[in-house]
C-alpha cells in the first residue's frame, strides 16, 4: 500500500490504516514498514467489529494460497514483528487475537461506501487497481 | 441500512503517536481508503 501512496494521493484520497496491537508496537510497525500515511490503533478491535471483519482459525495457516501468500511476503522483505516472547503473549490476549483478518474500504464524504473488501483469509487482500478504480474522478 | 463508513464515522481511536482520531474525519474532505491490517506484521 506504501508503495501506492502516490497514485492515491494523485487521485485525491487519503489512506489509513488500522491494527490491532498497542501504541508502542504500532509505533515501532510504522517506522519498520516506512508508513507516512496515518495508523490507528484498534486494541479493542471496536472498529473490526464494527466492519464486522471475520477471525481465520489455524487451519488458515495450512491452506496452499497461505502459504504462497507467506513466501511473496517473505520474498518483499515483510517480516512478522513478533521477535519477543511478549507480542506473543499479548497477541493471544482475548482483543489481540492473531487470526483477526482485515479488510480495504473506500468511503466518501458524504459516508458512502465506494468499495468493500473482506478478507476471508490471510493472503486474501484488495487489489490496487480495484482500490484506485473506486475512487471518483 | 445505514453505512459501514457511517457506523465507522464516530469511532475514535488513537494514532501511533497517541492522538485520539475521529474515523470519519479521515473521509470527511475527500474520499479514503481504508486499510484494516490482519495485525501489525
Amino acid at each position: 500500500m506504501r508503495e501506492h501512496e502516490e497514485e492515491f494521493s494523485h487521485k485525491g484520497a487519503r489512506i489509513a490504516a488500522i491494527g490491532l496491537g498497542d501504541k508502542n508496537y504500532g509505533h515501532v510497525f510504522r517506522e519498520e514498514a516506512g508508513i507516512t500515511f496515518p495508523l490507528l490503533i484498534d486494541e479493542e478491535r471496536i472498529a473490526y467489529r464494527v466492519a464486522e471483519l471475520g477471525v481465520a482459525n489455524v487451519f488458515h495457516v495450512l491452506r496452499a494460497d497461505n502459504m504462497a501468500a507467506r513466501k511473496r511476503a517473505w520474498k518483499g522483505g515483510h517480516r512478522q514483528h513478533v521477535g519477543k516472547l511478549g507480542n506473543w503473549i499479548g497477541m493471544l490476549d482475548h482483543d489481540k487475537n492473531p487470526f483477526q483478518l482485515g479488510g480495504s474500504f473506500v468511503f466518501s464524504p458524504d459516508n458512502r461506501d465506494l468499495y468493500a473488501h473482506v478478507s476471508k483469509t490471510f493472503g486474501d487482500n484488495a487489489s490496487i487497481s480495484e482500490l484506485l478504480a473506486a475512487i471518483p474522478g | 441500512m445505514e453505512s459501514l463508513s457511517a457506523r465507522l464515522a464516530g469511532v475514535s481511536l488513537p494514532d501511533s503517536e497517541g492522538n485520539q482520531v475521529r474515523l470519519g474525519s479521515i473521509w470527511a474532505e475527500g474520499p479514503a481508503v481504508m486499510v484494516f491490517l490482519r495485525h501489525y506484521g
